[in-house]
This record gives C-alpha cells, sequence and structure tokens, in this order.
C-alpha cells in the first residue's frame, strides 16, 4: 500500500514520498511567518452570478468559487496538485488499484449540526459522483460497490482501476453532500440547493439575486481557530471597468479568473494596495486551443491543419492577444502537469513559407485575388480575448492566403454549432485539463464522443482507433508510471495526427488586496476555501 | 362612466398585448439556435449525454413544441409566470426582487430628465435665438449623441475612482449592515450615478421638446391676447405657456417607458445594477424562456399603466380632452 | 428611443418661398450640422483611396498614442491597427448601417401609417395595436433579442435596428395621413373616383415628405447610437471595421489608453450631432411657421 501510494506521489510531480497524512495544514508556507488576525468582511466579486450554489450538478466556475467556501472536500491540491488532507485525514490505495480507502475526520459537523459521517461519503458517490456529475461520471463508473465499516472509513471497490480518482476529491471535484437532506428527493430540484447545507468554514446566509451572496463564519468548524474572516460577501459586478474601479477603490478586495482586462493588470499591480497571483489555477490547467472541423474538405488534409499550426505564431497570440498572460503550447496536455506533460512532440513553428509549401503541395493554390480557399471562424464566445484572437487568426490566415469569416454568437449558438450541428470549420475553445489528463484532455480526442452532442467534447471530429485504444487502456490502467507512457504515446500521435491545434496555456490571474493574507495558498484555490485568508489590517471599506 | 368605460379599453388592450408578446417571445426565443440546457453545460465545462438529457427534461424541453407552447399560454392565461430553472426561483419571486430596483432607477432618472430638461428647455425658451439658448441646445443635443455606455463608465472614473465621491456600483453597502434611514441615504449615495447617466440621455429630449413646445404655445392666439392686455412676459411664461407645454411633455412620457427599460440594460450592467433590464439581458443569452416573458410581461404592465396614467392626466392639465 | 418621439407638430412641405437649401444654409447650426455630414461621408468615400489597405491589419506596433508617429496620426489600438484607417473605413459601415436600417424603418413605418391613417376603422385599429405592441417591447431589448437569435453581423445588426425603430415613425405618418385624408384634396379625388392606391401615392405621401425626412435623419442617428450599444454589449461584427466595434473593443483599456475608445466615441458624437442638427434645420426650414420662431 505505501508502495504505491510512493508511486502515485512521483507521478503526481513531486519528489515526497508518503505524504498521505497528518493535519498539517497545507497554509503552512505562507501563514507561519505571521499571525493570522481574526475578523473582517470579505468582498469578494463575483462573475457571471451562478445558476446554483450546489457543485452537485454544476461545474460552472461560479458556483464552485463559492461553494468551496460551504462545502469542505475530502481533500484540497497543493501547488504540485499533490493532495492535502481535508474532510479525508488520510487514504490509501491497494496496490491493484481495485480498493480505495478513505479516514474521515472525526467530529465535522453540517452547518444544521447533524454529524458528517462515512455514510454522507457514500450516498454522494452513488448519486451524485456517479449519476449527475458532469465530469465525474466516467472516473466512478468502475466503482462497484462502497463499505462504510464505520462512520470514519469508506471504502470503494472497482471493477477496474481508476487513478483519476484522486486527482478530483475536492470540495467541488466531488462534491459531498448531507444524506439526511436529499435522500429520496430529486436532487436537481431540491430546495436547499440554493440555501446549501455543507461542512466548509463558511455557512450561507443570504442570495439576493442579481446583487450579492452572503456566506458567515462557521464558528463550528473543525478546523481550530479558521476561519479568520467574519463573513464572506460575493458581489456580482457584471461591468470589467467597474469592477477594476471596485478593486482598486479596496471595495472588493477579492476576485479571481481574469476580472479585469489584461491592459489593466499592470496598472493595477503597480498600485500599492493590490497585488496580481497567477497561482491558484494549477488544478484547473486551462488550455486555449483549435479544432478543425476534420470533415471539412480543406481540413480533412492533414497537411493544411499543419500549414494553419505553422501559419500562427503562438508567440504573438501570447503577448499581442493575451498580453502575455499565456505560454505557448505544443500539447494538448498541458505543462503544468509536469508527470504526463511531453516534450518531445512534434513542433509547428511559426514559418509562413512553410505553410504555404504545405498548401500549395495539398493542391490548395493561391487564385488570381491570392484567395487559395475560404473558412469560417467560430471563437468560443467567453468575451474579447477570444475575439482578438479570431481577428489575429483571420489577419494571420490571410497572409498564407486563407480568408477567415469570424462568425459570432452567444454561447448557446456556439455549442450548438461546433458540438451538436457540427456546422463549423476553425473553432477556438478552451478546457481545463485537471490534474489527469483523463479528466479534461481525453475528452476532445476520444471517438466515443461523436454524435452524442455533448458540449467541450470531440469538437473536432477526430477518429482514430489507436488513439480510442490508448486513452481507454489509460483509464482502467493501474500503474502510474505505465499511464505516463501511454499519454506519451498519445500526444505524440494526436499532436502528429493535430486535429486539435494548442495554443495557449493561459495563465488566469487572480487580483487581491495587499493586506489580505493567505489567500492564495494552494493549487486549486480559485475553486477552494479562503478558510486561511485574513486581513493584516482593516481592510479599507467605503 | 366614461372613466370605466375606458378603463376596460385599457385593460383589453393590455390583454392583447400580453397575449402577443407570449406569442412573439415564445417563438423568437425557439428561433434561436441552441436551449437551456446547452447554455448550462456551456457553462459547467464538461457534460455527458445523460446530463444534458437530465437537464432537458427538468426544463420541459423534451416535450414537443406545440405542447411547449400550449403549456406556456395556459400558464400565462392563469397568471402563472412559470418557474426559471436557470436561476431556480419562481419568476414571479425574481421580479418582485428586480423590479424595485429598475423602477427605483427609470423614476429618477425620468423625474431628473424631465425636471431639468423642461427647466432647460423653459429657459431657453425664454431666451430663443440668444447665446443661452445655443448653449443649453448644443448641451443638450451633446449628451443626447454621447453613448449611455461611455458616460457611464466616464462617471465611475472621475467621481468614483478619481474624486471618491460616490461609490463605483451596486445598490448598496451590504458589508455595513445599514437599516432605516441611514439604508435609505446609502442606496441613494448608489442611485446618483446611474440615475444621471440614464437621465443625461433623456435629458436632451426634454429639453427640446419644452423649448419647442414652449415657442409653439407662445405663437398661439391667447398668449398674444394676453400680452397685448399687457399681462407681463414672466407672468405669460409661467400661467399660460407653461401649462399648455407640459402637455407633450406627458405624452411623451408614456411613449417611453418601454425605452427607458432598455436603456436601462447598458446602466445597469456599467453600474451593476441589480434591475430588471440587466435580468432581461442575461435570461435573453441563457435562453430561459419563463423569465424572459415574466419580464416582458411586467413591463409591458408597465407601460400600458403608464400610457393610461398619462392619458388621465391629459384630462387634469386641459379640460378639454375627454377620455371616449 | 430617438429624439423622433418629439419631433412635434410636424412640418409640411407647403410651397417654399426659397429654395430649401437656401433656407437651410441661413441657419446656423444647420449650417454646422450640413457640413459635419458632408466631412464624414466624404471620409466614407475617400476611405479606399486614402487607406487602401485593410483596415483589420495589424500593421504597426500595438498602443501607439495618437500623435506618437506620424504615420499613425491617430494612433494604433490593442492590436497594433491603425485608428485612422479604421475610423475612414468605419464610416463607410456605421453610415451604411443608419441608413439601410433607417430605410427599413421608413419601409415599415410610413406603411403602416400611412394604411391605418387612410383607411381608419378596423384596419386602423389593428395596425394601431400592432404599433402599441411594439412600442411595448422595450426597442432595445428587441433588437438585441433579434441580434442574438440571428447572430451578429452587419445585415442582421441593421435588420434588427431597422425593425425595431418604425413604431414612432408610423404613428408621425398616421396623424399626418388622418389630417390630409379629410383635407380638400383627398376629397375631392375620393370624388372623381380616383383609385385608393393612386391618392395615397400621388396625393397623401408625397405631402408627408417634409416629416419623413426630418425623422430620417434623426433615425440615422439613433441607428448608429444603437449600433454602438449592441457593440458594447459583445454584439458586434468583428469582420468589419464600424465604429460602434472600435468602441466596443477600446472598452476594455479605457483605463489605461482611453484614446482608442475615444477617437471613434468623438467620431459617433460628431455624427450623431452632424445629423440631429441637420435634422433641426431641416425642420425648420420646412416649417413656414418656423420662420418666425429660431
Amino acid at each position: 500500500m505505501a508502495a504505491f501510494t510512493r508511486r502515485l506521489f512521483l507521478a503526481a510531480g513531486s519528489s515526497l514520498a508518503l505524504a498521505a497524512a497528518l493535519g498539517l495544514p497545507a497554509s503552512a508556507a505562507e501563514t507561519v511567518a505571521e499571525t493570522p488576525k481574526r475578523g473582517g468582511t470579505l468582498t469578494a466579486i463575483l462573475q457571471p452570478e451562478p445558476v446554483t450554489l450546489t457543485p452537485a450538478n454544476n461545474t460552472a466556475q461560479p458556483t464552485q468559487f463559492v461553494a468551496a467556501n460551504i462545502f469542505d472536500g475530502l481533500v484540497t491540491y497543493d501547488f504540485d496538485l499533490k493532495p492535502q488532507p481535508s474532510l479525508a485525514t488520510a487514504w490509501e490505495v491497494a496496490p491493484d488499484g481495485l480498493t480505495f480507502t478513505f479516514h474521515l475526520r472525526k467530529g465535522v459537523k453540517w452547518h444544521d449540526g447533524a454529524p458528517f459521517t462515512a455514510a454522507d461519503v457514500k450516498w454522494s458517490l452513488e448519486n451524485v459522483w456517479k449519476t449527475i456529475h458532469p465530469r465525474n461520471k466516467a472516473l466512478f463508473e468502475n466503482v462497484t460497490s462502497v463499505d462504510t465499516p464505520d462512520d470514519q472509513t469508506v471504502i470503494l471497490h472497482l471493477s477496474k482501476p481508476s487513478l483519476p480518482i484522486l486527482a478530483v476529491i475536492n470540495g467541488v471535484g466531488a462534491p459531498i453532500l448531507p444524506k439526511h437532506l436529499y435522500d429520496g428527493t430529486d436532487i436537481l430540484n431540491n430546495p436547499v440547493n440554493n440555501k446549501p447545507v455543507g461542512t466548509g468554514a463558511f455557512v450561507f446566509k443570504e442570495w439576493k439575486k442579481g446583487e450579492y451572496i452572503l456566506l458567515e463564519r462557521n464558528a463550528d468548524y473543525w478546523d481550530e481557530g479558521k476561519p479568520y474572516l467574519d463573513r464572506i460577501l460575493f458581489r456580482v459586478i457584471p461591468d470589467a471597468a467597474a469592477r477594476a474601479a471596485a478593486l482598486e477603490k479596496g471595495e472588493a478586495q477579492y476576485a479571481t479568473f481574469n476580472p479585469v482586462p489584461f491592459r489593466d493588470v499592470e496598472r493595477l499591480a503597480a498600485l500599492p494596495n493590490l497585488k496580481v497571483d497567477t497561482r491558484g489555477y494549477e488544478w484547473l490547467s486551462p488550455l486555449l486551443y483549435l479544432d478543425f472541423n476534420v470533415d471539412n474538405p480543406y481540413f480533412k488534409d492533414v497537411r493544411v491543419r499543419h500549414a494553419v499550426a505553422h501559419a500562427l505564431d503562438r508567440e504573438a497570440i501570447a503577448k499581442v492577444v493575451w498580453f502575455g498572460f499565456g505560454k505557448p503550447a505544443i500539447s494538448p496536455v498541458p505543462s503544468t502537469l509536469r508527470t504526463f506533460h511531453d516534450a518531445n512532440v512534434p513542433r509547428y513553428p511559426f514559418d509562413p513559407k512553410k505553410a504555404e509549401e504545405l498548401l500549395d503541395a495539398a493542391g490548395f493554390k493561391r487564385g488570381a485575388d491570392g484567395v487559395r480557399f475560404s473558412i469560417t471562424h467560430d471563437f468560443l464566445p467567453y468575451g474579447d480575448d477570444y475575439k482578438r484572437t479570431g481577428e489575429y487568426i483571420k489577419q494571420a490566415l490571410k497572409r498564407v492566403g486563407i480568408e477567415v469569416n469570424i462568425r459570432s454568437q452567444d454561447t448557446a449558438a456556439f455549442i450548438k454549432r461546433v458540438y451538436a450541428d457540427r456546422d463549423f470549420d476553425l473553432s477556438s475553445s478552451y478546457n481545463g485539463a485537471f490534474p489527469d489528463p483523463q479528466i479534461g484532455v481525453v475528452r476532445a480526442f476520444w471517438s466515443g464522443w461523436l454524435g452524442t452532442k455533448t458540449p467541450w467534447t470531440n469538437g473536432s471530429g477526430y477518429r482514430n482507433p489507436q488513439v480510442d485504444a490508448l486513452i481507454q487502456s489509460a483509464a482502467i490502467e493501474g500503474d502510474q508510471n505505465k499511464r505516463v507512457e501511454i499519454f506519451k504515446r498519445f500526444q505524440e500521435t494526436v499532436v502528429g495526427d493535430l486535429p486539435t491545434l494548442p495554443l495557449l496555456e493561459l495563465r488566469f490571474f487572480t487580483i487581491h488586496a495587499a493586506n489580505l493574507k493567505g489567500i492564495v495558498i494552494q493549487g486549486d484555490q480559485t475553486y477552494g476555501s479562503v478558510k486561511n485568508a485574513w486581513f493584516d489590517d482593516a481592510p479599507k471599506q467605503n | 362612466m366614461l372613466t370605466a368605460r375606458y378603463l376596460r379599453r385599457g385593460l383589453a388592450q393590455l390583454a392583447f398585448v400580453v397575449f402577443g408578446i407570449a406569442v412573439v417571445n415564445f417563438f423568437l426565443l425557439h428561433l434561436a439556435p441552441g436551449d437551456a440546457a446547452q447554455v448550462m453545460a456551456g457553462e459547467a465545462g464538461s457534460a455527458t449525454p445523460e446530463y444534458m438529457a437530465a437537464l432537458r427534461k427538468q426544463f420541459g424541453l423534451d416535450q414537443p413544441l406545440y405542447i411547449q407552447f400550449f403549456q406556456y399560454l395556459k400558464n400565462v392565461l392563469t397568471f402563472n409566470l412559470g418557474y426559471s430553472f436557470r436561476q431556480g426561483l419562481p419568476v414571479s419571486e425574481l421580479l418582485l426582487q428586480r423590479l424595485p430596483a429598475t423602477l427605483l432607477l427609470m423614476v429618477t432618472s425620468i423625474l431628473f430628465a424631465v425636471s431639468v430638461g423642461s427647466t432647460l428647455g423653459f429657459i431657453a425658451a425664454r431666451h430663443a435665438g440668444k447665446a443661452v439658448d445655443t448653449a443649453i441646445s448644443t448641451l443638450a443635443l451633446l449628451f443626447y449623441a454621447t453613448p449611455v455606455f461611455w458616460i457611464g463608465i466616464m462617471f465611475i472614473v472621475v467621481f468614483s475612482v478619481g474624486l471618491d465621491w460616490l461609490p463605483v456600483g451596486g445598490m448598496a453597502s451590504i458589508e455595513k449592515g445599514y437599516t432605516g434611514f441611514d439604508h435609505v441615504r446609502d442606496v441613494a449615495h448608489h442611485l446618483v450615478l446611474p440615475a444621471a447617466t440614464l437621465g443625461l440621455f433623456y435629458l436632451a429630449i426634454y429639453t427640446r421638446l419644452m423649448r419647442a413646445s414652449m415657442l409653439e404655445v407662445y405663437g398661439q392666439d391667447f398668449v398674444r391676447t394676453a400680452r397685448a392686455k399687457g399681462v407681463r412676459p414672466r407672468r405669460i411664461a409661467a400661467r399660460h405657456v407653461l401649462r399648455n407645454a407640459l402637455l407633450p411633455i406627458v405624452t411623451t412620457l408614456g411613449v417611453q417607458m418601454a425605452s427607458v427599460l432598455g436603456g436601462a440594460i447598458l446602466v445597469e450592467t456599467v453600474f451593476s445594477w441589480p434591475g430588471l433590464g440587466r435580468l432581461a439581458f442575461e435570461a435573453l443569452f441563457q435562453r430561459d424562456l419563463n423569465l424572459l416573458l415574466g419580464i416582458l410581461f411586467c413591463s409591458s404592465i408597465v407601460v400600458v399603466l403608464v400610457n393610461l396614467a398619462v392619458d388621465l392626466l391629459y384630462t387634469v392639465l386641459d379640460p378639454r380632452i375627454e377620455l371616449a | 428611443m430617438s429624439l423622433l418621439d418629439v419631433a412635434a407638430a410636424p412640418p409640411s412641405l407647403a410651397t417654399p418661398r426659397n429654395g430649401l437649401l437656401t433656407r437651410l444654409l441661413r441657419r446656423p447650426s444647420a449650417l454646422v450640422g450640413l457640413l459635419l455630414l458632408a466631412l464624414i461621408v466624404a471620409m466614407a468615400a475617400s476611405a479606399p483611396l486614402l487607406f487602401p489597405d485593410d483596415p483589420l491589419d495589424m500593421v504597426a506596433q500595438p498602443f501607439l498614442w495618437p500623435g506618437a508617429d506620424p504615420a499613425y496620426p491617430l494612433g494604433t489600438d490593442m492590436l497594433g491597427r491603425d485608428l485612422a484607417s479604421g475610423i475612414f473605413h468605419g464610416a463607410r459601415v456605421s453610415l451604411l448601417i443608419g441608413a439601410v436600417a433607417t430605410l427599413v424603418s421608413l419601409v415599415i413605418g410610413t406603411g403602416t401609417g400611412a394604411l391605418a391613417g387612410y383607411y381608419g376603422g378596423r384596419v386602423d385599429a389593428v395596425l394601431m395595436r400592432l404599433t402599441e405592441l411594439f412600442q411595448t417591447i422595450p426597442p432595445f431589448l428587441f433588437a438585441l433579442a433579434i441580434v442574438a437569435i440571428l447572430q451578429p453581423s452587419i445585415p442582421t445588426i441593421t435588420l434588427a435596428i431597422g425593425i425595431t425603430a418604425w413604431p414612432s415613425l408610423a404613428r408621425l405618418l398616421r396623424a399626418e395621413v388622418l389630417k390630409l385624408r379629410h383635407g380638400e384634396l383627398v376629397q375631392a379625388s375620393i370624388a372623381l373616383g380616383a383609385s385608393d392606391a393612386r391618392i395615397i401615392a400621388l396625393h397623401i405621401l408625397p405631402n408627408t415628405l417634409a416629416p419623413i425626412i426630418v425623422s430620417s435623419s434623426i433615425l440615422v442617428a439613433s441607428a448608429i447610437l444603437t449600433e454602438s450599444s449592441l457593440a458594447f454589449l459583445g454584439l458586434g461584427d468583428p469582420n468589419v471595421v464600424s465604429w460602434g466595434g472600435m468602441v466596443g473593443a477600446g472598452r476594455e483599456v479605457l483605463r489605461t489608453d482611453w484614446y482608442v475608445a475615444t477617437v471613434p466615441g468623438l467620431a459617433i458624437v460628431a455624427a450623431v450631432l452632424a445629423l440631429n442638427l441637420l435634422g433641426d434645420g431641416l425642420n425648420d426650414a420646412l416649417d413656414p411657421k418656423g420662420e418666425r420662431r429660431a
């Protein structure tokens, strides 16, 4: 058992062995220097407003940003994406990968006073993780039974190994709901969803739609002395300029997921009362990519796909379009997933001449007007950054003779067009890779998704039996080293075939007040609790 | 009795409008590509076919279109605005939450526009052709010609960030937990910039309207008679001209109600004002059919009621007009 | 909402004593409006000559301030696109959107208004209920819905603005036609057995030209404003440069490089101002009573 744990942690990119346990706060590094002070209201910016506060069937970021403070998970993840104890104090995985044992913390209570027990975890796994959670179904589907020998022990029995489980069991990745409030009800329509009851450091108080969500300190929290803050006020601020102004004035002290325009970051970072941090997104590891519709008469030719890759200057996209908040990507598995990332994949350096040669070779010569062919580009409708990326692509491809017509649309239309109707040529998108490629990366390449019209799956229409086999064998491989090998072969194949062109590893940023300490201390911070955060002096509030 | 008949006609008109809006809204949104389930799955960043099917079932989107439409009409006829699955609340509850904020913003900005605009127009008309007139007219037109969102953002930059006089946005300082009079003052404090931004656009309209109708009335016989009788100009302006010039202002007020809600979308976005305009905007993009209908329903009631009130006001201002 | 709703007491084209242009030019504000508009039209016309390259091309270093580089007098935006080129090419698009949207409104608005006013009775009742329905739906929200459904592109944006802006015009026209309908000229034609279509085409519409002309200039102005508001909310066409689109893009860098949004913003203000001044001038010039006023 211990041997296996070690291997696992090696795989997670750390040289440390056997760290599974023993109550050390994950925050040690930053908080030892100063003694945290109690009190104060943290005003955090929330945008857009969440649909629900219960992360059971909704993995949207705003939901999770709030919910993580209400719901504790089995673990949290440090910057190296190693799990750290939370509701689980220790865990073991059997060497054959078919049994997971979690030891739960004693004396934890739900916000309504009921005790938190192994039964809640078992119920959540069976009724939420395995069924309605949009991301976890595949990871937990081989769990055949769950034993709860006592209130503090949960044992998962699997028919086939599923190692990525250990990468998603934080408060929002595998949300634990109170069985006594949900059992026997329609989970999706349970009124508790909007008045959530969790075990976390903060208790839900009030949600005024369109305005704010208020959480209050959980006086009965298991982690003695925490949280330090009295209240968290999540304010909905739809306009980016207004968000910048609110942070600047100190009306809000914490905002995540690129809350202000990139160009404002430099200005705000220079202010003495604000700090900018790009950490805390490691668990998500976002990647920006282009999907070629491989059924398109031009893009079905791999030379054309390679040509597009050579025609785009990813360095320029990172620097100019994304203002430096991104790093050119070479593989669909971002470099933040250190063990899985393969630096030896085929490269497509910026080389318009090469691109033109490839296009000529593919038989798409420039016409009298200099145009080889025309395509459409549908950009991800998540704001100006994606639109500017599209505008850059239009101009860059024009230089090699490809005319691009940008189509803009709202999210519903985009998803229908790309994933349901497949009525597109070239689309942009981003996904979270998460600590294991099994969770966020393979979705875009597995042919099993084709025809299911499911958003954020195989948009390109790529179908490669060899890749499918790799994906399936990695899913049920119990040896992490072997999985790493499989994923390297996977990366080399898909980067060679290039149905999907990785553009940038995005660097999301957080802005927080300079006197707000202990706010960015873990790899899943932006999906985690702010229970370790405290104000060095009374926050400026006016 | 006339009034009762008039009100009945007003209600019939309201019924027609509401029915019309229901039909337009339903088919408009069903023409839109993508549905609410796709939006939610899109935001979730991950989904499975089972998850999508569960959402569609929950939203009633798995039913044939005509059944959805009949269900929808039935709800409308029984004054049941339905449930916003997206927001997880009954539509009526959401409307009640948001309506006060929007009404406050609309009424304040319209009052501001009417009072300041009419005053400016009054002054301009009294000095028609002189420098004061030119200055007022130009200024009003400039406010009209500048995009609303631009004025809003500039107000934030100058008055909130630069001078630190007023809050950046929102409707209240929730963290302060004000109650009673303090709360009222706090909300008023937050209201200044959004109301001024929205009001400035309409200011131009009332300035011009007041000026034009003042000049119109000045030219009429009874004013000339009064002047000939030696009534002082100030008295003529106040007693005879102003009263008559108010009529078109009242009319315009009725016509404008719907448009103010449209303008509120921009202002509510810039100032994070928790009103109906922004909610409608979001409902549109989230394909939240029930909610969008509810908002349009609500706004049409407000518009029709305001127009009824305007007609009644007319009879007060001008006894010659009878309600037919 | 536009100043159109304010066009109280619309003028008629009754036997001008002097040429329209002469009377128009006598008013300083109208003159300013006309000159400004001429300038904008000239910019639109000369854009392909002065700036033959694609205005969307990234030609220089991003964020060059106006005046920093003589080659780019108005500076460059966040992608290094020439703002001056954008303003000139954008004038074409913005004017086009304004003009075509207005044309759409004119067709629907005058059609509805003329039919309602001429036939009265049940036709009037139905058409006016319809107009009221359109007036009850917030026009901007309606335009947003149409653009969201049809997907933003220049034609859909233009159409959306056009089909949401006509109700006030219809009411205006109806009132005018009502007056004319009971006038001697029309009554005489009816007595002579002229067909309805002929009467409307020959005797009614020509006499409503004045309010139509005045309304048009105001409608074009408000269409340009609406386009910029749509772009602010992210509903613009990224394939072409329009002023609204430029303001929308510049909004993100407003706090650091305010010129990016301000330059096209000023162009919008200038165009809207020009069209409204011109509208005022026309209103006065076409109205014989107006001679006494301003």
